[in-house]
């Protein structure tokens, strides 16, 4: 082997140095890969299956063909929560994308204690969910400080906003935008690092102000991040879950009920899995439509 | 060289991740070992599932009780989470890994088990018991699938010393809702420039205004689609809320009041509750967690006066808990875990879960002096008569339907205490739904 002339190798060598590296290079991803696959990739392969029958998780999964399907066509509930998931990502999807922006744009300049800034900023993202939902329910309360200081502007009699059919979307809106900003700032913060000053020096010299500076060399310059951003953050929405479940629970009446909630109902309280499964599948099929057509429009918008 | 190190780096996270595994599954068989795989020689041996076993010690008083009849026998206790105590018990029976003896901790979720035929026939045991509601919540077409050995049972909690200052009479047994109402306005009233309290407490939950309209009202059945019946029961609670004689449901969920320090704290005077609720007040009690006040239970509010005290048997609704035996189950085993089912369900099984402040399924003489003899519980006659005379509807029906009519009854529960709908339009629109997405699958 020593009198192999380097750059050189004979045939047999090359070969198996690529097996090697493949063999490394699959051993690195093995260890997610193989986590994914059992938790997540197999039950969502299934699901397809399940959708198709009336599995109870006990006895066997009897194929019943499109009764599901056609049972969610008639289910009211199914409809309401389908809405309410529309109405929250309707909103919280431009909220959150304008305040995770504006933030990241503020704590991108040379701001005094920045950096305690962004941790603040970033600090609802990693507290724990349950006790958001206590103090933020408190709040909200009938006699809390949001309907005192509304008070202050003539805004009286206002209800526990968790507590009234109108207000409690809008309440849980507003929580998860604070909940999520943090996160997506975090993200924009990093894109906006790898616009290269000289744009923003070359833009000023060409005279441009400030609003314009924003709109031709950092929106464009921000174009592969918020496109990313905006993906997570429609997926994100579309099955909130956990927020909605702590908060309200899909109360008062069904005045919060969304989709990732329904589905729970359907199968983890009422041990419909088949149901629940169909109706998981509809909320797949409505995640990659609205994803896919975000990449087609992201290209058109490229090219 | 730095492939190496790459090669060793890959392989050393993969193993690391295999062992994470590996460790993983083997303690699950351990556990599946200690219950099922120590074959003939330890048919003495079975497992129960339980809950909070810190703070519900009901279990340790039955396996001590029962491991003391017989040398051979040694119940072992497997621990559940105590909110997802069913989900992980679905999960365990459909993989085969469950305990011998399944626990019915919601009774909703009995006929989930029955109809996926995941509980053995123990009717032989329930044939030895003495009949009653509880028990025939648990048979299905004439097959009993489970035995209580705990029957909770909602009644009146109240103040005495509260009650005394101000000035209103305490409850003598006799009271229908128009009087706990009337008595509710004058405690507010009462107690206002004393520091001001609730005249009684109502919780969030739809038992708490249903579970009686479906205990009292005669014919009502909250699995019939028609739900006029509550129309009554829910007045009363919205008049009650706007009169202040109780905390809205509002600030109830938004603040998330809890019935502990709203009646243990002394901002309610009363409060319809639970009987667990006897255990945990007296454990409050001493350990400071709730006020020091002389207190009392009395009979739930009745409809009219047929059912009241001394010559009425007030109606009331209560959850059963039950023991079940997996079918899947060693066969040498099932002597004993049946064994260890009629003891509990019996009358010394009774006096084991009444020695600590849980209400027995079985009610004697003795299993009542048991519990009223633990320290802080209550010495009237009335609370002792309350205890012994009462006719219990299961809260839950045994159904396949119950889990998803109670997700309408919930959701028209909320509406209708949050006042976002009239009672009228929150009980059309539940009607409709039980019709449509209940009652049609």
């Amino acid at each position: 082997m020593s009198s192999t002339v380097a750059g050189a190798p004979p045939a047999r060598r090359r070969g198996t140095l690529k097996v090697r590296n493949a063999i490394i290079g699959y051993s690195f991803i093995a260890p997610n890969f193989i986590g994914f696959a059992l938790l997540t990739l197999v039950p969502v392969i299934l699901l397809f299956y399940y959708g198709f029958t009336d599995w109870n998780v006990f006895t066997g999964a009897t194929f019943t063909g499109l009764d599901n399907f056609q049972r969610l066509l008639r289910d009211a509930s199914f409809w309401k929560a389908l809405t309410n998931t529309l109405y929250y990502s309707a909103l919280h999807i431009p909220l959150t994308l304008v305040t995770a922006l504006s933030l990241a744009l503020l704590l991108n300049t040379g701001l005094r204690g920045r950096s305690f800034f962004r941790t603040v900023a970033f600090f609802p993202y990693i507290t724990s969910i349950v006790a958001i939902a206590v103090v933020w329910n408190m709040l909200f309360s009938e006699t809390g400080p949001i309907n005192r200081f509304l008070a202050i502007f003539g805004l009286t009699d206002l209800p526990g906003w968790t507590a009234s059919a109108q207000l409690a979307m809008p309440a849980v809106i507003l929580v998860g935008v604070w909940r999520e900003m943090g996160y997506y700032m975090l993200l924009i913060l990093a894109g906006l690092q790898t616009i290269p000053s000289q744009l923003y020096e070359a833009a000023a010299i060409d005279g441009a102000n400030a609003w314009k500076r924003f709109w031709n060399v950092t929106i464009p310059g921000l174009r592969p991040t918020l496109f990313f951003v905006t993906v997570m953050l429609t997926i994100g929405s579309l099955k909130v879950f956990d927020l909605i479940l702590v908060m309200t629970d899909g109360g008062p009446g069904q005045a919060t009920l969304v989709l990732s909630q329904f589905i729970y109902q359907k199968g983890f309280i009422e041990n419909q899995f088949g149901y629940a499964s169909s109706s998981a599948i509809v909320l797949f099929l409505i995640c990659i439509a609205i994803t896919v057509f975000q990449f087609i429009w992201n290209q058109r918008k490229d090219s | 060289m730095n492939r190496r190190i790459a090669a060793t780096a890959a392989l050393a996270s993969m193993a690391l991740f295999l062992t994470a595994c590996s460790g993983g599954t083997s303690s699950s068989e351990g556990g599946e070992t200690a219950s099922g795989g120590d074959g003939e020689a330890m048919g003495g041996t079975i497992t129960m599932s339980a809950w909070n076993v810190a703070s519900t010690p009901e279990f340790q008083s039955l396996v001590d009780g029962f491991n003391a009849t017989n040398p051979d026998y040694t119940v072992e206790i497997v621990e559940y989470d105590t909110n997802e105590y069913d989900t992980q018990m679905v999960a365990d029976l459909a993989a085969g890994t469950a305990p011998d003896v399944v626990t019915q901790k919601n009774q909703a979720y009995f006929s989930t088990y029955a109809d996926g035929g995941q509980l053995m026939d123990v009717s032989d045991v329930a044939a030895e018991l003495t009949p009653s509601q509880a028990l025939d919540s648990f048979t299905v077409d004439g097959t009993t699938l489970a035995v209580p050995y705990r029957q909770d049972a909602w009644v009146l909690f109240y103040n005495k010393d509260l009650f005394a200052a101000a000035g209103v009479e305490e409850p003598d047994g006799t009271w229908t809702w128009d009087d706990y109402e009337q008595a509710a306005a004058d405690l507010t009233a009462g107690l206002e420039d004393q520091g001001g309290a609730f005249g009684t407490y109502q919780h969030g939950w739809n038992a708490a205004v249903q579970g009686f309209a479906n205990a009292q009202v005669d014919g009502a059945d909250p699995l019939s689609g028609d739900f006029e019946f509550y129309k009554p029961y829910y007045e009363r609670a919205l008049r009650m809320q706007e009169a202040g004689s109780q905390e809205t449901f509002g600030n109830i969920s938004t603040n998330q009041l809890h019935y502990t320090s709203e009646f243990g704290t002394q901002k309610a005077a009363s409060t319809i509750m639970g009987s667990w609720y006897v255990a945990s007040l007296i454990a409050q009690q001493a350990s400071g967690d709730a006020d020091e006040f002389e207190w009392g239970i009395a009979p739930a509010p009745q409809l009219d006066e047929s059912t009241v005290y001394p010559d009425g048997t007030p109606r009331t609704f209560g959850n059963p808990t039950g023991l079940a035996i997996n079918p899947a189950i060693d066969e040498a085993k099932v002597d004993t875990a049946k064994a260890f089912l009629a003891w509990a369900a019996s009358a010394e099984g009774a006096k084991a879960v009444a020695s600590i402040g849980i209400t027995p399924a079985v009610v004697t003489d003795e299993v009542v002096e048991t519990f009223f003899a633990a320290e802080g519980a209550p010495q009237d006659e009335l609370s002792k008569w309350t205890f012994s005379n009462e006719a219990i509807t299961p809260e839950h029906p045994t159904s396949s339907l119950t889990p998803a009519m109670w997700t309408v009854l919930g959701d028209m529960h909320s509406a209708i205490m949050a006042e976002t709908e009239s009672i009228d339009d929150a009980i059309a629109a539940a009607e409709e739904r039980a019709a449509n997405e209940v009652l049609s699958n």
